[in-house]
């Protein structure tokens, strides 16, 4: 047989290497490659995706069942979900400020706090808080997070072109990562990511959240902003070099196909089944994409998404 | 720089260090190299930042008596001799360094006083706060970093009188500053004047009295260095990034209050190393030029010859001064209007039956213009109305108006003022109630019922347009003054001047042409969804969406210099008839994700100019005719070359470079620089109705300046031909130029 001698692409970039954890507590580093996610022969690819699980400071009132049922009583004390998480495999827990949000409780300055420190206690892998969204009251509650996670090196969201400068100052303050948020779009992204650094953050302080769809819902232009992303950072393009982290469970498990189980034709087969697959799913296109960070939800797809991760790995 | 400020500031230092020295020298014999310095606030709020100015400046750690050595034997290398009579040197360099040995010293005199227990100080019943401690330093310096507080004003000395010292706090909190006070004249300080006024003090109220001397005021220095140090990721000794940083990020200025004495110069010199300008109520001498500042560095604005028909009106427009010298901008939270306001009011139409008053259209002429003046004419937020109100009119009732905005701005540039003018339709619409049509002498504004009965008078328009100038375009506008005219007589006077402006701004736009810039404008708003396409856009070729020239590019690049629109160097002239640069074809390249390598701008058959899909014409080559025809998004027609506008789209859409058609803005038509490469207008021999009849003059121009003046009753369209044979026979009937001009192909 003729022997095929296989292109290989000349990236003159690379992702940077950005690493969660500090301070005794353990660490995660994402980033690094030079090369399209998983083409080990073409470049290399020094740390793996790593995969994170979400909690939120509150019982979830809009959570798909197969959800709640997976994970039982543990949703009602964030410590104790933490812990749960880090069992199942999380290697970094994404904390979700649910309850500081204006429609969903409004609470406060005191009450981040105190969950942050619950959750620094409980567990020892890294955190990441995402706060309301809300871009007045993340800068009122974020930088307490913030303080109170002081030296641990947390990543820190969303920070958007409305209260980046808050989040920027207090991530440099307290040693941080911040996560920029931009609506799937490449320019804006790296427009943040210059405001970001122009702000003085460390280029290996950020992390992007370039934001994604679901499967169904709008997956293919996600993924093609996220490629585009890490094309341009490939091709020495230092402002979208960023390693990429993508909130997949709260994507997936939004949509029908993941919390209905009525009314729907048989063929879509059981609904608990069918919720870990979208998860799943959606989580290994956007590492195609180039996702460095999946945040999952069900400790099903955390083992499934691994389980891949490793296999692609090599 | 003044000899007068040097002589002064370099006393000071001197004096200032003096004072340390002797200081240290006793407190060393008294308690020995031992004793330990902490820097606390009245209420024993520590600091992790040592003596922070010190600390932030040199990197020296000071944590006991004998540790101030070191920063006390660099203050004095710092010191330059003070300066002969007779001899004359241009001193900023010594002058700065002055100012930085005084704010070393003032620290080490701090530092001796913390020792022996006289810090923070007590006066009488009152006890100074002394420096700012870290936690709420970092509270207010989260604030600065964001945006939130603008900086802090550095308030040295005593004001005129106590209502003058109240008026001049007052004003300066309704700009969102802290403010910061030390020092007095002849014993008496701003301090004693809000205390005896009743005015609370302390961190809830952001007023916070540091001392009664002079020194105190290194407290402020020491908060701006550390807010420097945390949230600017600068490490101690990097002076250089921590001055830039406050210079950039910290909008803060002294405010000097009676006259003063060469230790204040001293302190004013070092607080300009931070890029803190100096404001005095005396007669001084002014340092004008910027550099080390922003903008200037030292302004004199004696209180009394400060115009206005009381001290109140003078002390506001004192920290007006302060404002716009250290560059604050105002950011107006609410548009303060009875009705409601905000982009969902924008398409609304005020029908007859709802309708308060009317202005323009067919009661008379309505006209709005937006001029720049010297910053010192305008007033910000002064409003004014020139003749009847709503009020004055009776139901339904339709009128002229005339609406002046005069604005103006330290970066503001007369080329601006179309760009601003024409967002008065957009930000009068956002006004619940208010329907606005047309610019310029074509203005027509409705205003209904509901609008009057919630309360909505004329001067609310000044409130409108003042509130969006300053939040949208903040980058360029420092001021803006309204006035509302409706009196029959003044209107048509300022009709007359309008006009007068409308035509001299023409004339200069006109006059800016592609050979008479060396910058050309791009756009990469549409790259969410065609990637790889670029927009291009030079003075005589407006964005294909028709939507932004070369000026509103230049205009955004001010505005927001991260933004979709960066300048394009147009670089070396590669071919001057095909418009062909290469600094444009090296831009092309870096922003296509390099998909296209090359940009002509003005040829149609080589290298065009890409489409993202937003394009108001679509041209394209008819072979047989010898030439172009361009059909425009509003037709729906059939056209010669068989694709509808819709079909076409789907070949010169989403970034593809396809020589022979080609997107574009509807009035690149009537350019000069139209397809010059391939013979300009006279090879158009196809154009949607619509366009013609639009651009009915212009086109008749461009065919005059073609050479050819029947030329547009040559050129077919939708009525007189829908296929190519239609077109071939109308063409030969009419004798089209292009019929006889050199093959295309």
């Amino acid at each position: 047989m003729p022997s095929v001698e296989i292109p290989l692409e000349k990236w003159t970039g690379q992702v940077h290497q950005v690493t969660l954890g500090a301070g005794g507590r353990k660490t995660v580093t994402v980033g690094g490659e030079n090369t399209l996610p998983y083409l080990h022969f073409d470049g290399t690819i020094p740390n793996k995706t790593a995969v994170a699980i979400e909690i939120q400071d509150i019982a979830p009132a809009d959570w798909s069942p197969t959800l709640l049922k997976a994970w039982g009583d543990v949703v009602n004390d964030p410590a104790t979900w933490a812990k749960k998480a880090v069992e199942y495999g999380a290697e970094a827990i994404l904390l979700n400020l649910k309850s500081a949000h204006p429609d969903e409780g409004n609470t406060g300055i005191a009450e981040a706090k105190a969950v942050t420190d619950k959750i620094l206690s409980a567990v020892d892998v890294p955190l990441i808080v995402i706060g309301t969204g809300v871009a007045d009251k993340d800068n009122e509650i974020l930088p307490a997070v913030s303080e109170a996670a002081r030296g641990q090196r947390i990543a820190i969201g969303n920070c958007e072109e409305k209260n980046y400068r808050t989040v920027v100052a207090v991530c440099i303050a307290d040693g941080h990562i911040a996560i920029p948020s931009s609506p799937v779009d490449l320019n804006l992204a790296k427009q943040l990511n210059i405001l970001l650094t122009d702000a003085g953050l460390p280029i290996d302080a950020i992390l992007m959240d370039p934001t994604t769809g679901a499967l169904g819902y709008g997956l293919e232009y996600t993924y093609s902003v996220m490629e585009r992303l890490r094309m341009a950072g490939l091709g020495g393009d230092k402002l979208t070099a960023m390693p990429i982290i993508n909130n997949v469970g709260e994507d997936a498990w939004k949509q029908k196909e993941a919390k209905v189980a009525q009314g729907l034709p048989e063929s879509w087969g059981d609904m608990e089944t069918r919720g870990i697959i979208w998860e799943e799913q959606t989580a290994i296109s956007l590492m195609q994409a180039g996702s460095n960070l999946v945040v999952l939800r069900h400790p099903q797809s955390v083992a499934k998404v691994g389980a891949a991760i490793t296999k692609l790995m090599g | 720089m003044s000899k007068f400020i040097a002589t002064q500031a370099i006393t000071g230092a001197h004096q200032t260090i003096e004072k340390a020295d002797k200081m240290y020298k006793e407190a060393l014999a008294k308690h020995g190299p031992d004793a330990v310095i902490e820097f606390k606030d009245s209420r024993g709020g520590p600091t992790a930042f040592h003596v922070p100015l010190i600390y932030g400046y040199t990197g020296i750690i000071i944590e006991k008596l004998g540790d101030l050595e070191k920063p006390l034997e660099l203050a004095k290398s710092l010191l330059p001799p003070t300066p002969s009579e007779h001899l004359w040197v241009p001193y900023l360099g010594e002058t700065l360094d002055s100012g930085v040995a005084t704010l070393y010293a003032e620290e080490i005199i701090k530092s001796i006083e913390f020792v022996n227990g006289t810090q923070p100080e007590v006066k009488g019943d009152f006890t100074y706060n002394g420096p700012i401690d870290d936690s709420q330093m970092r509270g207010w310096g989260i604030q600065l970093v964001d945006g939130r507080m603008p900086g802090f004003a550095a308030i040295l000395g005593c004001a005129k009188s106590n209502e003058v010292a109240v008026k001049i706090v007052r004003e300066c909190q309704s700009k969102g500053l802290l403010v910061f006070l030390a020092g007095n004249n002849n014993g008496r300080s701003v301090v004693d004047q809000l205390r005896e006024e009743g005015v609370e003090m302390g961190y809830d109220t952001f007023i916070v009295p540091f001392g009664s001397d002079t020194e105190a005021i290194v407290y402020a220095l020491g908060f701006a260095t550390r807010a420097a140090l945390s949230f600017g990721g600068v490490d101690a000794g990097d002076y250089r990034r921590i001055l830039l940083y406050n210079k950039f990020r910290c909008f803060a200025f002294a405010l000097v209050l009676g006259d003063m004495g060469p230790v204040d110069w001293a302190t004013g010199a070092g607080a300009i190393t931070f890029g803190f300008p100096a404001i005095c109520d005396t007669q001084v001498p002014n340092i004008l030029p910027t550099g080390v500042t922003r903008y200037e560095h030292v302004v004199s604005m004696p209180f009394d010859d400060i115009p206005g028909k009381d001290d109140m009106e003078r002390a506001e427009k004192l920290v007006d001064k302060c404002v716009e010298v250290r560059g604050i901008k105002v950011k107006i939270a609410k548009v303060a209007i009875p009705n409601s306001f905000g982009p969902a009011f924008e398409g609304e139409v005020v029908r007859r039956a709802n309708l308060q008053a009317e202005y323009g259209s067919k009661a008379g002429p309505a006209v709005e213009m937006l001029e720049m003046h010297d910053i010192n004419d305008i007033e910000d937020g002064k409003f004014e109305v020139i003749g009847p109100d709503l009020d004055d009119l009776k139901e339904g009732d339709k009128t002229y108006m005339a609406i002046k905005v005069d604005v103006a701005g330290r970066k503001m540039q007369k080329d601006f003022e179309p760009v601003l003018e024409r967002q008065i339709h957009h930000f009068v619409n956002g006004a619940e109630g208010v329907q606005h049509q047309g610019q310029r002498d074509i203005t027509w504004i409705r205003i209904s019922k509901g609008a009057f009965e919630k309360g909505f008078r004329l001067k609310h328009l000044g409130d409108i347009l003042h509130a969006n100038l300053h939040n949208q375009f903040g980058a360029i506008v420092d001021k803006v003054q309204v006035t509302v005219i409706t009196d029959e007589k003044k209107v048509a006077e300022f009709l007359e001047h309008a006009k007068e402006v409308y035509a001299e701004r023409d004339l200069r736009l006109a006059g800016i042409t592609d050979d008479s810039v060396d910058t050309f404008y791009s756009c990469a708003l549409c790259q969410s969804f065609a990637p790889t396409h670029i927009c291009v856009i030079n003075p005589e070729r407006t964005g294909l969406c028709g939507a932004y020239s070369w000026l509103d590019c230049r205009a955004a690049y001010e505005i927001n210099p991260t933004g979709p629109n960066q300048p394009v160097p147009k670089g070396k002239l590669i071919s001057q008839e095909a418009g062909e640069w290469e600094g444009v074809n090296q831009f092309v390249l870096e922003n296509s994700q390099r998909a296209i390598d090359r940009f002509t701008l003005y040829s149609v058959m080589d290298a065009p100019c890409t489409t993202c899909g937003c394009c108001e014409c679509i041209m394209m080559i008819i072979p047989e005719a010898n030439g172009f025809m361009v059909v425009s998004r509003d037709d729906y027609s059939e056209t010669p070359c068989g694709l509808k506008f819709t079909t076409a789209m789907s070949d010169v859409g989403g970034g593809a470079q396809n020589p022979g058609m080609m997107g574009h803005g509807k009035r690149y038509v009537t350019s000069d620089k139209f397809i010059s490469a391939e013979g300009g207008i006279k090879r158009l021999v196809w154009l949607s109705k619509n366009i013609k009849e639009e651009l009915a003059e212009e086109l008749k121009e461009a065919a005059i300046a073609a050479g050819d003046p029947d030329l547009i009753d040559k050129i077919a369209d939708g009525t007189t031909a829908t296929t190519s044979d239609e077109l071939m026979a109308f063409l030969e009937e009419k004798g089209h130029p292009a019929l006889t001009m050199d093959p295309i192909i």
